[in-house]
């Protein structure tokens, strides 16, 4: 009998039972069903695809609605949008719908931002009329990356360094984004930005990345769906109320002189919405009826069948099966996010929102256990294709390519108890055997979680997908409370949150749901975005400008003003960081704001604004603050532990042992050490370093700035710093309001904003080289600094109360030798539960052997299905950027 | 006569899709981009009717509506509500 054997007996006789799967491997999983297996080979073929149907249909109907009423305008766009897009099903898939035609096809949004278009006009019309490249060449040359379009080729035209869009259609891109010249998003609120007095300084901080991007890149997501009310009423349900509610409030103030009138045009606009997504479902019901018209083989014509039935039910009713209710629920998610463009858009608690109708199903015997598994895994696929046609530097930059479209398992219900559901343990087996990179899975830990669902949610971690992600429940309850009792929150909708985004803890409520004869009370979101503030600050970059006097060395420009201040000790350095950091947060603030408002007045969510409670109650869209809860507007930071780092040496080496001066740490600094800088080597890890001629002179000074206290490994010289900071940006993001009228509050997470800000970062006293990537996350420690072990790192990340903020983020990087066998499993959670009881918000794991990694990175043509975790996210390998790869490689190995 | 212009023809991307009737990758450029026989004419704006005066952008009008308006010839028409096939 093996340890683990005796283990299991062991537990077994004191009445514990594991589940099967918690001691298996890789190869004890099942195969993923073999129609995902077909959908899964044509993924790896897909390039990254953007077409016109969209935004021309969009535009048509806009234009052609000059004069009406904003939001029924916005609404006949976007009905007429969706109802014309060309449906696509493929041969093997059991759920439908996509964004574009193309399976992972994306559009661009002329009326959020169309200044590049216009500007790039002419240069786009003259790809688009040059002649092709050879037959030959055109259909040989392939895009690196993965499905990434990074140049063009043939008759394909690379834009945002990512799609793909066909030289046809550039005529039509262009067209349709000069109808928006001037009054896009973008450039309306560029015009009003300039009233802000301090408009020249943001200008001056964009362009030194001190800030990643505006608000209207992504207005929207980050953020819980909500799915009751189709789920409830279906869409002829929906027009019937919207009929109900046109009558009694059109013509009416009811006391509300400001917004009371606006009510009966707002139920015209959701009447209009829910006619297009009726529409939309029609038209897959439709092809599916003449695929299956032309179909010879009797199992995918019978497919095709049922696809055409379920289609066809749910564009007019409400589901009555587990199957109907997935699929309205990706009909919903797919109608949002062609909204705007967005990431971050969120499942929530999906296994407690369709247990009802699993149940019903399960009892009348119409599925088994397998069947839902297998619907599962083509969701799977379905959330993994949606796309985000942004800037390149939000695409590439921020988002790595992954659109965060977190689906949350676990937590308590309005009662208090554990809300697991049978189901969500079907969905993380669905995620164990159908490895995608979306929809991301993330536990809400809670004492209260049944062991056995641990322990699978932890086989399922090990496999090294990077998820799920494990997140304390009562942190995020707290933090709810905190941020949200204001307005009204209540214990009950404390429990409803969730993860909106990667790592966005977002407001819900439930809603009770009357299925079966019985009513469930169902979480679903019930806010607007919990992002879109201010876009992610270099918190190095900004001690960098401190110790320059507000000058960026690498541009040779001066952004911020100088203080002048003489630095004669640590606290001055702090008090200036903290200047500088009101300075900025300030002026982006007012900047982001004005593109919030102006987004809100002129594209108002429409379908997010039918879905969202209390919309519908009240007749008032998302923009205008119909959603319950509207205290979300974050700002979000990156670099917290290299800026933290800095901090530790500059106090040790200048101040404490005042073993140089500031001058020259600078000085230091300014010359990287003597080593080259990553824009000269190409190399963006903080571990590799080429010397210059001038390294010897600085060769001490870079040794005690690497020796210098390092957050991560419970010392408390370097770990104060982390407190400090969190204590002194509680009070200082409150100080400003979002264009809600509420305090912001602070985002902690790196996304992959850590490689680009730290690109453009000098090298800093903490011995981290110019241009290489900040720490990730914002308590995960600088990759190599911590040398005590995982639990020296809990006991630094928890100096403080991390229900204080919306999120804190820990990246750590084990050796899959580390957690093998059952024993493994238990040490992973015993690893987790550790994290969870200091109070530690949020931990997540790369189960990978660094070697390989490396190895992936030289033949990653070897690696097309390899995944890992970056910050918040699972990505493809090869779809990930440089700086990054080097980044992850270099995160510190836990073997043991 | 090519694939991207068939009934039959399912979008993957903007290079390739996929043929209905025998399930293999098709490509939209090049070698093995033109139709079979059993081709059917997918529903586009430029067989329509209603389209007409195309530019050297294959920009036309399309007449179908309440409102005429510009639309491009190679945009789907799978789904439009006043399609008709151009004989």
């Amino acid at each position: 009998m093996t340890n683990e054997e005796k283990l299991n007996e062991l537990l077994k006789q004191r009445g514990i039972e594991m589940p099967d799967n918690a001691n298996i491997s890789v190869e004890d999983i099942p195969n993923q069903a073999e129609g995902c297996s077909r959908l899964m080979d044509i993924y790896y073929m897909l390039k990254n695809t953007v077409d016109m149907e969209y935004p021309y249909w969009y535009n048509r109907v806009w234009q052609q609605n000059s004069g009406d009423i904003l939001i029924v305008r916005r609404a006949k766009a976007m009905a007429a949008a969706l109802s014309h897009l060309t449906p696509t099903i493929l041969p093997y898939e059991k759920l439908v719908m996509n964004k574009t035609r193309n399976v992972r096809g994306a559009f661009p949004f002329p009326w959020v931002t169309a200044s590049f278009f216009n500007a790039q006009a002419d240069a786009l019309m003259s790809e688009a009329d040059a002649p092709a490249e050879s037959e030959a060449d055109a259909v040989s040359i392939v895009g690196a990356g993965g499905g990434n379009v990074t140049k063009s080729y043939g008759n394909i035209i690379s834009i945002a360094k990512k799609f793909g869009i066909r030289k046809e259609e550039i005529p039509v891109l262009v067209k349709v984004s000069k109808s928006w010249k001037g009054n896009s998003v973008e450039e309306m609120s560029q015009r009003y930005a300039q009233y802000t007095p301090q408009y020249k300084l943001e200008q001056d901080i964009m362009d030194s990345v001190l800030c990643m991007f505006d608000s209207y890149c992504i207005p929207q997501g980050r953020e819980v769906m909500n799915y009751y009310l189709p789920l409830q009423y279906g869409w002829d349900g929906i027009i019937e109320l919207c009929d109900k509610r046109i009558a009694e409030t059109m013509g009416e103030a009811q006391g509300d002189g400001i917004l009371g009138m606006s009510r009966g045009y707002y139920y015209v606009a959701m009447k209009t919405i829910a006619q297009g997504m009726s529409r939309w479902c029609e038209n897959y019901a439709r092809r599916a009826h003449y695929l299956a018209s032309i179909e010879s083989d009797p199992a995918i014509r019978k497919n095709y069948e049922e696809i055409e039935a379920v289609m066809a039910h749910i564009a007019h009713h409400a589901p009555q099966s587990f199957r109907q209710a997935l699929q309205l629920t990706l009909c919903c998610h797919f109608g949002v996010v062609n909204e705007d463009p967005q990431s971050g858009q969120s499942i929530g608690r999906l296994g407690q929102v369709l247990q009802p109708f699993y149940d019903k199903d399960l009892r009348e015997g119409t599925i088994s256990e397998e069947e839902a598994i297998e619907l599962l895994e083509f969701y799977r696929i379905k959330i993994t294709c949606i796309e985000c046609f942004a800037s390149a530097g939000v695409t590439g930059g921020v988002l790595s390519g992954n659109t965060f479209n977190n689906l949350s398992l676990g937590g308590l219900n309005r009662d208090g108890l554990s809300a697991v559901t049978p189901l969500e343990y079907l969905i993380i087996e669905a995620g164990m055997r159908c490895r995608t990179t979306q929809p991301t899975l993330s536990i809400l830990y809670d004492e209260k979680t049944p062991e056995d669902f641990l322990m699978k949610a932890a086989s399922c971690t090990k496999l090294g997908m990077g998820y799920p992600a494990w997140m304390n429940n009562q942190v995020g309850m707290n933090f709810m409370m905190l941020n949200y009792g204001p307005e009204g929150m209540n214990l009950q909708d404390a429990r409803a949150w969730c993860l909106g985004g990667c790592l966005e803890s977002s407001p819900g409520c439930f809603l009770p749901l009357n299925y079966d004869g019985k009513i469930t009370w169902i979480p679903g979101g019930a806010g607007p975005t919990a992002g879109s503030g201010v876009h992610f600050v270099g918190l190095p970059k900004v001690l960098e400008l401190v110790l320059t006097n507000g000058m960026d060395c690498r541009i040779n420009r001066q952004i911020l003003p100088p203080h002048n201040r003489a630095l004669d000790s640590l606290q001055a350095i702090q008090e200036e960081w903290v200047n500088y950091m009101n300075l900025i947060i300030d002026c982006l603030n007012k900047v982001n704001n004005l593109q919030m408002d102006i987004w809100r007045k002129y594209c108002p969510p429409i379908v997010n604004s039918l879905l969202k409670p209390d919309c519908f109650t009240n007749g008032r869209d998302l923009g205008m603050m119909g959603g319950r809860y509207n205290a979300t507007i974050n700002f979000e930071s990156c670099g917290t532990v290299t800026f933290l780092n800095a901090l530790s040496s500059l106090n040790k080496n200048v101040f404490v042992d005042k073993k140089y001066s500031l001058d020259q740490m600078v000085d230091a600094m300014m010359h990287n050490f003597g080593f080259k800088t990553s824009y000269e080597t190409g190399v963006f890890s903080p571990d590799f370093r080429e010397a210059t001629p001038d390294a010897p002179k600085y060769e001490q000074i870079f040794f005690d700035c690497i020796n210098a206290p390092k957050f991560g490994n419970a010392d408390w010289e370097a770990d104060q710093f982390l407190k400090w900071y969190e204590d002194v940006m509680f009070d200082l993001t409150r100080q400003y309001q979002s264009y809600y009228g509420k305090p912001l509050y602070m985002c902690q997470i790196s996304v992959s904003t850590h490689g680009p800000q730290g690109f453009v970062t000098l090298a800093d006293a903490a011995g981290r080289l110019a241009g290489t990537t900040y720490s990730d996350g914002s308590v995960s420690a600088a990759a190599g600094t911590d040398k005590n072990g995982i639990y020296a790192i809990f006991e630094s990340a928890t100096v403080y109360d991390h229900s204080t903020q919306q999120n804190a983020q820990m990246n750590l990087k084990l050796h899959p030798s580390a957690v093998r066998g059952l024993q493994g499993t238990r040490k992973l959670l015993d690893i987790v539960r550790a994290y969870m009881r200091k109070g530690g918000f949020h931990v997540q794991f790369n189960v990978v052997d660094s070697k390989m990694l490396r190895n992936a990175q030289a033949h990653p043509d070897n690696y097309r299905d390899l995944m890992v975790r970056v910050a918040g996210f699972t990505q493809y390998w090869c779809e990930i950027g440089k700086p990054i790869q080097d980044e992850v490689i270099y995160r510190t190995e836990y073997e043991n | 006569m090519k694939h991207i212009d068939c009934q039959n023809y399912i979008y993957l991307d903007c290079e390739k899709g996929m043929c209905a009737l025998s399930k293999t990758i098709v490509p939209i450029d090049g070698n093995g981009s033109e139709a079979c026989s059993r081709f059917v004419r997918a529903p586009k704006c430029s067989c329509c009717v209603h389209f007409s005066n195309p530019d050297s952008h294959n920009l036309g009008t399309c007449s179908g509506f309440e409102k005429p308006d510009w639309v491009y010839g190679s945009c789907g028409a799978e789904t439009c509500e006043h399609f008709k096939m151009n004989k």
